[in-house]
């Protein structure tokens, strides 16, 4: 879920009015946002936005625009994108796509915003905008890019091309010599963090001028000339670089609405590729790709549990801030230039359901009859804690990751059969458990403290590779226990087990056998008719000692899934 | 009532004592012996309850020295000393060498040499020309017989008074005593402080209160079936205990209170006609996210949110028809409606085995099988590489469910989350707020007013999108909901972080207590 900061005075200014904190709380809802904290000292307000899907939300004038349109002031007008059939003049702010882009970093949407003298909160928020939308909707600047350079001092045509990394250089922002695009990647730190999107190619995204000067090196780094905005500039070149068409576009229109919100005049710029898109050849930016949604009304109706008339669907959707028009039975929707977000006609579903309010949905119970139910595991399992509950057994229930160092190396184990995490975030939770065992030495190890003698257990979970199975691994339901005392062994071990298998109507047979964990000859495979079922043993004194344990114990553990398959169906 | 109490409360032990004696007398351990045949043990034992309820006092502490017995004396005064076996071996047997005798007596030939030593003194026994040894005048025997007594008194009465013993007793005792750092002797010297009581008023009026309720100290105490065959119980008494002895601990198998706390969740919403559905912790990004209609590229399907297995790294195959039905869904939204997502499905990333990250991965799965109308819903443990604290856990419970019907709609939902906040949350007040999950639309959450934790979000909710449905064969709305029962749990546990539901600690869980189980609704 991002989080932004929003400038208070220029928040509310963009909303034409002050809102208290009551107000705002009951209206950020609507735009699926959550008033973090409000620094009135600071000025500034945080605010998570939970749809990862609503970019255009993540900016002061972004949010404000929301609130604005929910507050009932109309929808806002942006006459500047342009449209299939009507492509708005671009003058000579022409930028050239190279071919050889088509496979690195095909895409580019630019415009040039002329206003007032660039404030400082606007600057901030800029940068706020362009990490939010690159960095989380755009994959970290993947799929997205953005950069913002001083107009006046370029001159068309801009050219996007794909560059040699070696023989190309320049003088990127924040460093005071050139360096060419490979040093970049290793010595400046946004190379460092962004360089993974493009060293797997041989040539490399890069914009210049029609002077030949640098813009910067997409998506990594500006320039230190074109590229070094300063609060007090007046004339902004806006573009953004990408892989998806309609994200990159998206993208663009959002940074417009942005820019003309706060007063800025938006100036489209013509891309001209040398290959095919989904919107031709030549796009002028801001482009409105967006293609009108409809909605069967009653169909929406029955989803919400309302009567609903196609004309009260319209208001509500409206109400929501969209454009859109009825047509007998439908309603016909008109994305907003900055969403992108109505893929299914559900889509406007919910708008109906925002513009409605929450408030006017009365709860009701669903009238179908339907049979609870537990699991078969489930009562299984409810039976064994009572019988080993009866038995005198305190239950536990534990993590199913752990460590190497538990699973493997303290059992004597070998590394057999576990799943292994590939990308762990710390050693503690690095595989899963295969057995209950080393979880049970775990609670001993930690426990010495506790009045003897120990009897403990738990019923859950394990998993281990099977290489018949579809997903190479198997899930098992287990039921391990553990005596320490004094006189823990195996003999004691063996009547639990007996009253355990009676309990559960069930016989059982033991067979000798020697295990790394276990103390030979005290060691025993627990087998139901002439299938394994399980283990019984005395712990070995050097797994208690790797465990740091100083009282004998002695284990079982049993596959309950195998006895509950036995119960029949 | 305190001088009640205490009376309830004497042993057998102190109440002889305070019958026996009163006023003025000098009680000792040899006075105790003598007069109530207590031994040295019970003499110490009943000074000192008697001195910590005040019925007697210290009067005198001298110091003595006494005679005591060491484990070798006790060896000997069950099995005989070495003089007397050898001179029972020689009855039997008839004359033997000296290192015949030590072979059968399995002692050193040495300690055989200085038994026979000191008995030949005494013309006991004799050397024959054969060098055998053999018995000779037994009247010489008398030493022995002395040695024997005193063993035998010492090692009855604990201790005596070296003063008390004859001339004759010394002697053999110096000769038989352990000597500082020297290896075993029959009897040990010690100077001991011996100490002498007197009965307080207390004692002298708890004596008299015993007298004159017929209180003995030979009541019954602990009754046994010996007590119950003889029928004492008809012509005896039995003896108060006092119930204000702090009770021992005992140690109980007793279920986890987290496990209950689950299990009673679980019960909850089987009352509600919700059957439970179960899976695999090992899943594939197809079921985790590819069925639930997240894209493949969304952001937050990165390598930080989800656990990647090692090896083996793919499911041989994703059942069909699903796997085709959501990959065109993704694509271009196949018959679902929907424009889809517009990239290209990867079918090979989608067979990527993961542990799974979120409950609703068993949600989609259950699709596959479910009855309409049905009602569904797990607990589901879940995994995901957060930085563990109080707050963030890596291995975690999650509560799903669904709801399938020809007329279910978005007010049954709320309906729904509504009996949760009741009667899962004990909350009366709810609030829903519009919300956004990949995988439902319209999406709605539901915070809830709690009585401790205030206002706070119970769980996240919505109508599956067609796009998760359709491709799963059903075409009727399916109401999805997820609860966040963590704070809840610490709540009812006593707890404030979350690590302590997984705690490994013995003493904890024995200790642990839940809140607020059996309240009323």
């Amino acid at each position: 879920m991002p989080k932004i900061e929003v400038n208070e005075k220029a928040f509310f200014s963009l909303i034409g009015k002050k809102l208290d904190e009551d107000e705002l709380i009951r209206i950020l809802p609507g735009a699926k946002a959550e008033l973090d904290d409000w620094d009135e000292s600071e000025g500034i307000l945080k605010i998570e936005l939970n749809d990862t899907n609503r970019p255009d939300l993540w900016s002061t004038a972004g949010l404000a625009r929301q609130v604005k349109i929910l507050l009932g002031c109309g929808l806002p007008v942006y006459d500047f994108f342009s449209m299939k059939e009507d492509m708005k003049e671009t003058g000579d702010r022409i930028i050239k796509v190279d071919p050889n882009l088509k496979d690195i970093r095909p895409y580019i949407a630019a415009f040039a915003a002329k206003g007032k003298p660039i404030e400082e909160s606007f600057l901030i928020d800029i940068i706020q905008t362009q990490e939010k939308i690159c960095g989380n909707y755009g994959q970290k600047r993947k799929s997205i890019a953005m950069g913002v350079y001083r107009a006046d001092m370029i001159q068309y045509p801009v050219s996007y091309c794909a560059a040699d990394p070696v023989k190309t250089s320049f003088v990127p922002l924040g460093f005071q010599r050139r360096m060419n695009l490979r040093e970049i990647l290793t010595d400046h730190p946004k190379g460092v963090e962004f360089g993974w999107i493009v060293h797997q190619f041989e040539k490399f995204p890069f914009l210049k001028d029609a002077k030949d000067d640098v813009l910067s090196f997409p998506p990594i780094i500006n320039s230190a000339t074109l590229g070094a905005l300063e609060p007090g500039d007046s004339f902004l070149f806006i573009e953004l670089t990408g892989i998806y068409i309609d994200t990159l576009l998206l993208a663009a229109s959002i940074v417009a609405c942005d820019f003309a919100d706060f007063g800025y005049d938006i100036l489209p710029v013509l891309v001209s590729y040398p290959y095919d898109t989904l919107y031709g050849r030549e796009i002028p930016t801001p482009f409105y790709f967006q293609k009108n949604i409809s909605l069967e009304v009653s169909f929406g109706a029955k989803l919400l549990g309302e009567t609903i008339t196609p004309d009260e669907a319209a208001a509500s959707i409206a109400k929501a801030g969209n454009q859109v028009t009825t047509e007998k039975n439908t309603v016909i929707l008109s994305p907003p230039p900055y969403r992108n977000d109505f893929l299914h006609p559900v889509d406007i579903v919910e708008e109906i359901m925002i513009g409605r309010g929450m408030d006017s949905f009365i709860p009701e119970m669903p009238g179908d009859y339907t049979i609870g139910r537990l699991s078969r595991a489930e009562v299984f399992s409810r039976e064994v804690r009572d019988i080993m509950v009866g038995l005198g057994f305190t239950e536990m229930i534990y993590n199913y990751l752990g460590s190497r160092s538990d699973f493997i190396e303290k059992m004597n184990v070998p590394d057999s059969g576990f799943i292994h995490i590939q990308n762990p975030m710390t050693e503690n939770y690095a595989m899963v458990r295969k057995s209950i065992l080393p979880n049970l030495l775990a609670s001993e190890s930690v426990s010495a403290n506790a009045v003897y003698p120990h009897k403990i257990f738990e019923t859950g979970k394990v998993a281990f590779i099977d290489p018949a199975e579809n997903y190479g691994s198997i899930t098992k339901n287990y039921c391990a226990f553990l005596e320490a005392n004094k006189d823990a062994g195996f003999n004691d071990m063996n009547a639990y087990v007996s009253a355990f298998f009676f309990y559960l109507s069930k016989t059982y047979l033991l067979k000798e056998t020697e295990d790394p964990r276990f103390i030979p000859g005290r060691t025993a495979l627990i087998y139901y008719t002439d299938q394994l079922v399980g283990i019984l043993g005395e712990f070995h004194p050097s797994v208690l000692e790797n465990w740091g344990i100083q009282m004998p114990c002695a284990g079982v553990e049993i596959d309950l899934d195998i006895l509950l398959k036995a119960e029949g169906v | 009532m305190e001088k009640e109490s205490i009376i309830k409360g004497l042993h057998p032990l102190e109440i002889k004592v305070l019958l026996q004696f009163t006023r003025g007398e000098k009680l000792t351990n040899e006075l105790l012996m003598d007069t109530l045949s207590f031994n040295l043990g019970q003499c110490n034992q009943v000074f000192s309850w008697l001195s910590q309820k005040a019925l007697i006092k210290e009067s005198q502490r001298e110091k003595h020295v006494f005679l005591e017995i060491t484990e070798l004396g006790e060896e000997y005064h069950k099995a005989g000393t070495p003089e007397e076996c050898m001179i029972r071996l020689l009855e039997k047997e008839g004359p033997l060498t000296l290192p015949d005798i030590a072979k059968k007596m399995g002692i050193e030939n040495k300690d055989a040499g200085s038994a026979f030593g000191s008995l030949s003194k005494e013309g006991v026994l004799l050397m024959d020309k054969e060098k055998r040894v053999c018995i000779g005048d037994c009247s010489g025997n008398k030493k022995m017989d002395v040695l024997k007594d005193l063993i035998a008194s010492v090692s009855d009465q604990g201790q005596v008074l070296l003063d008390s013993l004859t001339e004759e007793q010394k002697g053999i005792v110096l000769q038989h005593s352990k000597k500082r750092g020297s290896a075993a002797g029959i009897f040990k010297i010690a100077e001991r402080e011996k100490i002498s009581y007197s009965i307080t008023d207390d004692g002298v009026s708890a004596g008299k209160a015993l007298k004159e309720r017929g209180i003995t100290g030979e009541e019954i105490g602990i009754l046994t079936p010996e007590i119950l065959a003889r029928g004492e119980w008809k012509t005896k008494g039995f003896r108060g205990y006092n119930i204000n002895v702090p009770p021992s601990r005992v140690l109980l198998g007793r279920k986890n209170p987290y496990v209950n706390f689950l299990v009673d969740l679980k019960d909850k919403l089987i009352s509600l006609g919700f059957e439970e559905f179960e899976g695999p912790l090992v899943e594939t990004e197809f079921w985790n996210s590819d069925a639930l209609f997240m894209p493949q590229f969304h952001s937050a399907r990165d390598i930080h949110d989800v656990f990647y297995i090692t090896e083996p790294q793919y499911a041989k195959e994703i059942e069909n028809p699903y796997l085709d039905h959501v990959a065109k869904t993704h694509e271009n939204g196949w018959e679902t409606g929907s424009r889809g997502w517009n990239y290209s499905f990867d079918r090979n990333f989608t067979k990527r085995l993961i542990l799974r990250s979120q409950g609703t991965v068993l949600s989609a799965k259950t699709l596959t099988k479910a009855k309409i109308p049905g009602k569904y819903f797990g607990v589901v443990r879940c995994f995901r590489p957060d930085t563990v604290d109080a707050t963030h856990a890596a291995d975690f419970y999650q509560i799903e469910g669904i709801v399938l019907g020809e007329h279910v709609h978005l007010k049954n939902l709320l309906g729904l989350l509504k009996v949760f906040a009741v009667e899962v949350a004990g909350s009366k007040e709810v609030k829903y707020v519009p919300a956004y999950f990949p995988f439902t639309e319209p999406s709605v959450e539901v915070h809830i007013k709690h009585d401790v934790l205030g206002w706070f979000e119970l769980g996240g909710s919505g109508i599956f999108r067609p796009e998760v449905t359709k491709p799963l064969g059903i075409n009727v709305p399916v109401l999805a909901w997820g609860l966040g029962i963590d704070r809840m749990a610490l709540l009812s546990l006593g707890l404030n972080d979350l690590r302590d539901l997984f705690t490994s600690d013995i003493e904890q869980v024995r200790l642990r207590k839940r809140r607020n189980s059996y309240a009323e609704n």
